[in-house]
């Protein structure tokens, strides 16, 4: 008789502890599963992003995994792109130079010069180039300083340094910019591609060779430069102020993308820069005669700018025409 | 020898900032810097995490890799610092880190920050003697060689700011992932470092 | 070798603060020099300007000098984190984490760990100012204390006593909320009060009417302990941060269902196992809700029921109108969900409930709580390891404030305002009882609860023939209490506004300060932090720490015990006051009034915790257990941490106090105790005292009233009374020493005979479900205010208007004529408030303190996308808050946010210095206002007040959110 009680007293209290415990509502949640998920959060976002109550909006920004692919490009890549563009292109031209030689002036020098590039010109020239050599090679220590420099002066020489050139390279942000708005607005003009370049192209520039195609105030070549400069270095000042108003226009991603742009942009100028340098003063026997005095000689004019000389001649009604500081031979 | 880390317990962050102001505190850190800060994701929903964020210490930090001027070093106990006097406040060390810990103290200026602050594992700087009045003015304070951990994990109210020597952290980390029988691996490897820590 | 210069304004700064402190004779001669020569050493070269580094501050260890390590206690929340300062030459210059104190281990919360900040001080009042045609002017201490106190005589001489409010502090040390106390009694009024009326006062008047004292039962520390834990109507992640270090830990170790239920999705809502939103102000729903269920299912714990409750099925006959439907109606709550929380609480136990503001601070807060304490005992969850009613405290001494009496209902120590009560403190105080009637209007004022802090607007502009006493209020002496802390501030300010006399004793100057119009006959005294006194203060689990003076007063801050010394002294009693506390100039000594407490307050067992024990305490808190609390080895073996009140006996007897209260599974001299005999014997027939449960070791086993003289001997056991106790009960009784009970018994004799034969000196009872003194004696459902459910107002309806505390609560007549007006139409979204991380109290302590105020600055309210799309609320958008009463309006950020339900809005309750969106930083006294301002939230709140307590309604009333007013 007991033993049929306890069996069921048993069989009872199990019942009753069988009865079972409710199940989470729809609205509750399942702590195993309330870790957020990492690649949850990235779907559709590049970074991981939460709320926190300072005001500085980068802050709530808890991950941002570009920082390291970024840095990839910073240290793996861009030294190479860099030696690409500085020495790649230095060898470049003076393989050309054992080539091809410093271009004359096939006539000899005339014993004339013509007015080619007024004071205003040059001044806007030479400012715009002077800011962008320092701006270049300040540039130029941000991106590879460290390797190239940094072994031969040491720490804190360098640091110092590159405290100052990163000052200047800021600074000298503005009248590089305000160079080249003012090169657009007075030389664009010059500087619409036509028919007459294509042909010049077609004749190697006299480059190749020694064809002398005709151009007027500026040649294929020359407008390319143009164009390098003006919106090349549009794009390139553009990044810079994004760059120097840091978080202003843009989050930590615009900001690594405005920076890579930055930097291959200039580094892209940098190589057509090499260039143009070369051909103005070792490359070309009267070239730096244009932006030093002004005056260029009038035989080279002739043979460079044919259709211009005519042209500034009959405009000017001889006035551009001066004898020459060195008479010829 | 020792490998400093951080490890944030997402389950444990109820985002109390104490981590925050014992920063503040300890290092004298001037309004405007946030050496270390809390995010929550997914606030007001199920699911929301808390998580302390500050320099993670990296072994090889992306910050010190892309500095122009290397004004970085790494300690015997992997704790990544940087001088003052080097930095030229360029700004890239916050562009390269996964986890913004750089900070600045000015903004715009022509892209002048002024020098970089972050995160010292409370161990000073290269100024001089440990624990000097110069290492303090510049870098805050030096807890670690005085054999201390940084106050922000000392102070934290729920224990889940854990600092300390990796491997110990990790096996704290590990235990209490066993006991409580849930919890993904260590939040924030996977997407800063695209590595998986298995916990 | 480059040397950087200085970024100008920090060198600016650094001057400011040395000269600071050179101001108040903190540095000496020699840190100076070479503070000085430091700064000059850097300045030299213009070096390059690369940026500022970062300027040197007190902040680091000088290693030639001495360093001082002072352990002292965090001066914000209840919880009572330990801290360590390391000091040199009388500067704090570094903080190192406790980690022996059992209860943080070392950690804190923002507040915490930015506590040597409070005594840089660089926004704090920093000498005596009076307000003269709406200029702040200095003047010293004497002037001060001269020109008060002769306005305050003049306005007792000319109005009576009652006319002054004497409006004290949480932050008080247990020293200073008892001398506030004795000071009002001396001064001849019961009108004294402080923050805990808006906090905690619903939750100490029914508890305590539930089963006899109104404090936690259990501690943070034994929450690890249990298997379920409910916080519902608490955000303790935010309130309470560490309090999370011992939740979270035993949620792991016990694998343990944290169930929060609250309107809003919190921090702590965000690790919880379970979630529950409900409407703000249907707490009674909830709760019967879930004993629906449980008495449904036949899940209650009817053996605890039999034994220890009385008054259950009163209770039942009420729980069973509220059905699974008619509770989803009322608070949105599906039944399902409340069923689960049923049986967690009756099948996963321990259990354990975990409440704060959200239950308390409504016009049913009383019984809200007494629902809460019914759960329980239905449940058989009180009285034992993880389980109990664990309520947080708010303020790091509101614990210790409001038992020390700082209440307008008692003396200290809950004695009450009876005759009797009066005897006893003064008998203790050793001056005469007629003395202290003569102090008084009459007799009956002396035994009449005061005004309460929710109200004195109310009792300043009140007609005379309105308020239960001679004149309306006219002066108000606020030390350490915030402004806008109570609801409906539009008429504060006017009550402001009319007071004759303002005088605001604080480290900072305050909201009251700023809010109104007042230009004249307004005082601001500048007192020290509790870092810069010493004293004891009682955490929430009524353990008592004790707090070393760090640094001296800065500037020329004063603490509070010598303040009040000195108006003692003008008003011609300090004599008499201070008959048995030694004065070390104007100082008195704090261990003094610690011994005096201990002399007088047998009630609530705060005798045995003596300054020495308590030091003891501070000094080996290593040896303490995390969990259980109890000492091991040297001078503490045995003890409970804290001492946790009661303590019985006197100190020689070494009680180690009570960690877990009305535990009968240990003997009461281990801190073992029962349900208080407070309510009689039986009623109605019914037996009133406990059945068959008792103690351990009880050799009464069974229930038993409180102990009197008279009971000692019907047991025999009177002969154990020591010849000089039984001569002490004998002059107290007088005539009648059969009388004297354990509460009034200075010897404490009767006490120790009590426990030496395991009773417990108050009684042995069962605990009331059915209170019958309260006018609800079984809490029933009361729609708040204002409400944007009008329909349920008829079946629901508030308490009907009556009278209380000295004045009208027509309560009943603004619901209904908001129902009337339809209010809920043109003020559609539900209002609540609460506690945000960052800031604490009123917040101009907190909002002064940069590294807090960096993290949060601006107000905001909170409000969810469905309602913000409705009104085209942008997330960070200023918007224009208004409330129902007053025109008010508040101009504040939108945070929008899934935090809150739809038809619910958040604002935190700390800011202040705009008011209806004007910007009142101007009227600050240079140099002392709070870094970051803003709209303060009762600006909004409206009128609802608990019949018990005179508890306002902050947790619900009703606004409209626009983006233009």
């Amino acid at each position: 008789m007991f033993k049929i009680l306890l069996l069921a007293l048993l069989l009872t209290t199990n019942a009753a502890i069988a009865q079972d415990r409710p199940a989470a509502p729809v609205s509750g949640f399942n702590p195993t599963q309330s870790e957020v998920q990492q690649k949850a959060l990235l779907n559709g976002f590049d970074k991981i992003l939460g709320n926190t109550t300072l005001p500085d909006s980068r802050a709530a920004t808890l991950i941002q995994p570009a920082g390291p692919a970024w840095r990839d490009y910073r240290r793996s890549w861009l030294p190479w792109i860099a030696a690409a563009a500085v020495l790649g292109m230095l060898a470049l031209l003076l393989l050309f130079f054992l080539v091809r030689g410093r271009i004359r002036i096939e006539g000899g020098r005339a014993a004339q010069t013509i007015l080619r590039f007024g004071a205003f010109e040059r001044f806007m020239h030479w400012m715009t180039a002077t800011a962008w050599c320092i701006l270049a090679l300040s540039g130029l220590n941000i991106a590879v300083g460290r390797i190239v420099l940094l072994p031969l002066v040491g720490s804190d020489a360098f640091s110092t340094l590159s405290g100052w050139l990163k000052i200047s390279h800021n600074f000298l942000a503005f009248p590089f910019t305000a160079g080249i708005i003012l090169m657009f607005l007075i030389w664009v003009r010059h500087n619409i591609p036509g028919r007459l370049d294509v042909e010049w192209i077609k004749a190697g520039g006299g480059f190749i060779g020694h064809a002398h195609p005709p151009a007027k105030k500026f040649n294929a070549g020359q407008k390319a430069i143009f164009w390098i400069v003006v919106l090349g270095g549009g794009l390139v000042a553009a990044s810079g102020f994004t760059l120097i108003f840091p978080f202003y226009f843009t989050d930590v991603s615009g900001m690594q993308i405005a920076q890579i742009a930055h930097g291959l942009l200039a580094l892209g100028m940098i190589a057509a820069m090499l260039g143009h340098i070369y051909i103005g003063s070792v490359g070309m026997e009267g070239a730096i005669d244009a932006m030093a005095s002004g005056d260029v000689d009038l035989n080279w004019a002739r043979e460079h700018h044919s259709l211009w000389v005519d042209e500034k001649i009959e405009r000017t009604r001889g006035e551009a025409l001066k004898p020459a500081a060195h008479p010829a031979e | 020898m020792a490998r400093m880390k951080f490890l944030c317990d997402a389950e444990r962050c109820i985002d109390c900032n104490a981590c925050v102001t014992a920063c503040k505190n300890a290092n004298e850190v001037p309004w405007g810097i946030n050496r270390r800060r809390v995010v929550t994701i997914n606030d007001g929903k199920p699911g929301e995490r808390s998580v302390s964020m500050a320099c993670m210490h990296c072994t090889d930090a992306p910050c010190a890799a892309v500095c122009p001027v290397d004004c970085f070093y790494t300690t015997a106990d992997a704790v990544v610092l940087h001088s003052k006097d080097l930095c030229i406040g360029c700004g890239y060390c916050f562009y390269a880190c996964p986890f913004g810990a750089p900070q600045y103290p000015k903004l715009g200026n022509f892209g002048s920050r002024g020098k970089m602050d972050k995160c010292t594992y409370c161990s000073g700087g290269p100024e001089g003697a440990d624990d000097s009045a110069a290492e303090f003015a510049k870098y805050g304070a030096n807890r670690l060689a005085e054999g201390k951990l940084p106050l922000c994990a000392e102070m934290c109210s729920t224990k889940a700011l854990m600092a300390g020597d990796g491997d110990i952290i990790a096996q704290i980390y590990r235990e209490r992932v066993t006991k409580r029988g849930y919890g993904s691996g260590s939040w924030g490897w996977q997407t800063a470092y695209k590595a998986n820590i298995d916990v | 070798m480059l040397i950087k210069r200085r970024d100008a304004v920090a060198q600016k700064n650094r001057m400011l603060s040395m000269l600071g402190e050179l101001s108040s004779g903190v540095l000496d001669r020699r840190a100076f020099l070479r503070r000085a020569g430091f700064a000059a050493g850097a300045v030299g070269l213009s070096g390059l300007p690369l940026g500022s580094v970062k300027r040197a501050e007190a902040a680091n260890i000088d290693q030639s000098l001495p360093v001082k390590r002072v352990k002292a206690v965090c001066t914000h929340c209840s919880v009572g984190c330990s801290v360590i300062a390391e000091v040199q030459n009388n500067v704090w210059v570094r903080q190192e984490p406790a980690f022996d104190s059992p209860i943080n281990r070392g950690s804190h919360c923002a507040k915490g760990a930015s506590v040597r900040e409070l005594v840089k001080g660089t926004r704090r009042l920093r000498s005596p100012m009076k307000l003269v045609d709406g200029q702040w002017q200095k003047i010293t201490w004497d002037t001060a204390i001269d020109e008060i106190s002769a306005k305050l005589l003049k306005i007792r001489a000319d109005m009576g006593p009652e006319s002054v409010f004497w409006l004290g502090s949480a932050k008080f040390s247990n020293e200073g909320a008892y001398l506030f106390r004795k000071l009002a009694a001396f001064w001849g009024t019961n009108s004294a009060d402080h923050q805990a009326r808006i906090c905690h006062s619903t939750t100490v008047a029914g508890v305590a009417n539930t089963w006899g004292y109104g404090a936690m039962t259990n501690s943070y520390n034994d929450i690890r302990n249990s298997k379920t834990m409910i916080i519902m109507g608490g955000n303790p992640a935010e309130a309470h941060p560490v309090s999370l270090q011992h939740i979270l830990i035993g949620k792991e170790i016990n694998h343990a269902n944290l169930v929060v239920i609250d309107p809003r999705f919190t921090r702590t809502a965000a690790h919880a196992t379970d979630y529950i939103r409900i409407r703000p102000g249907t707490d009674i729903p909830t709760i019967y809700g879930i004993l629906w269920h449980v008495f449904e299912n036949k899940w209650e714990d009817t053996n605890f029921i039999a034994q220890r409750v009385y008054g259950m099925d009163d209770v039942r006959k009420e729980v069973a109108k509220w059905t699974p439907a008619e509770v989803e109606r009322v608070n949105g709550v599906p039944g399902e969900q409340l069923k689960r929380v049923a049986y967690m609480i009756t099948h996963e136990k321990p259990a354990t409930l975990i409440w704060c503001m959200g239950a308390t601070q409504k016009t049913v807060g009383t019984a809200n709580v007494r629902a809460y304490c019914i759960l329980l005992l239905a449940t058989g969850n009180v009285g034992s390891p993880g389980t109990g009613a664990n309520i947080f405290r708010g303020h790091c001494n509101v614990q210790g404030a409001t038992d020390a009496g700082l209440d307008v209902t008692s003396l200290p120590y809950y004695y009450g305002l009876a005759e009797s009560a009066w005897r006893h403190w003064a008998r203790v105080w050793q001056v005469d009882y007629e003395y202290l009637v003569s102090r008084f209007d009459d007799k009956k004022m002396m035994e009449t609860p005061g005004i309460p802090s929710t109200r004195w607007f109310d009792a300043v502009l009140a007609a005379k023939d309105q308020v239960d006493q001679r004149n309306p209020l006219k002066a108000m002496f606020v030390m350490g209490h915030g402004g806008n802390t109570v609801t409906r501030m539009p008429e504060m300010v006017k009550g402001l506004e009319a007071l004759d006399l303002l005088v605001v004793a604080d480290p900072h100057p305050t909201t009251f300060a700023v809010v109104s119009e007042r230009k004249n006959n307004t005082y601001l005294l500048p007192i020290c932090t509790q870092f810069e006194t010493s004293g004891s203060r009682t955490v929430s689990n009524r353990s008592i720490q004790w707090s070393d003076q760090v640094v001296s007063p800065i500037f020329e801050s004063k603490n509070d015990q010598e303040v009040m010394y000195r108006l003692a002294e003008k008003f011609g009693f300090a004599d008499k006051m201070f008959k048995n506390i030694k004065v070390n100039g104007k100082d008195p000594v704090v261990e003094d009034i610690t011994r005096e407490i201990n002399r007088g307050a047998w009630s609530t067992g705060y005798t045995g915790q003596s300054p020495e024990r308590l030091k003891a305490h501070m000094a080996n808190q290593e040896k303490f257990d995390v969990v259980t609390l109890r000492g091991k080895g040297g001078d503490v073996d045995g003890d409970v941490y804290g001492l946790p009140w009661p303590c019985w006996g006197t100190p020689e007897q070494k009680h180690p106090g009570s960690h877990i209260l009305y535990n009968t599974n240990l003997h009461v001299k281990d801190g073992g105790g029962t349900f208080r005999a407070r309510f009689g014997v039986e009623r109605n027939g019914v037996n009133l005292l406990a059945e068959g449960s008792y103690s351990l070791g009880s050799e009464i086993k069974d229930g038993y009233p409180e102990v009197t003289y008279a009971m000692l001997k019907k047991l025999g056991w009177a002969g154990d009374l020591t010849p000089a106790e039984l001569a002490t009960i004998q002059q107290i009784g007088g005539a009648n020493p059969d009388t004297v009970s354990w509460a009034i018994d200075l010897s404490g004799g009767i006490q120790r005979v009590s426990i030496a034969h395991g009773i417990v000196p108050y009684g042995n009872a069962k605990a009331r479900a059915n209170a019958f003194n309260l006018p609800d004696p079984i809490p029933v459902h009361r729609e708040p205010i204002y409400t944007t459910r009008p329909e349920l107002v008829a079946q629901y309806p508030t308490m009907p208007d009556f009278r209380s505390f000295r004045m009208t609560n027509i309560g009943a007549t603004v619901q209904k004529r908001a129902v009337d007006l339809g209010v809920a139409k043109k003020f559609p979204l539900i209002l609540t408030s609460g506690r945000i991380v960052e800031y604490e109290g009123g917040g101009e302590e907190t909002r002064s303190n940069p590294w807090l105020a960096e993290l949060r600055q601006d107000m905001f309210v909170e409000i969810n996308p469905t309602d913000a799309s409705a009104r085209g609320i942008q997330d960070g958008a200023m918007v224009w808050v208004t409330g129902a009463e007053s025109n008010s309006k508040a101009q504040v950020k939108a945070m929008v946010t899934e935090r809150v339900g739809p038809g619910v809005a958040f604002m935190p309750f700390h800011f202040a210095g705009w008011f209806m969106g004007v910007d009142q930083r101007g009227r600050y006294p240079k140099g002392a206002d709070p870094i970051v301002l803003g709209e303060s939230a009762n600006t909004l709140t409206t009128y609802g007040y608990d019949p018990v307590t005179a508890m306002q309604e902050t947790k619900c009333t009703l606004c409209q959110i626009a983006t233009t007013i």
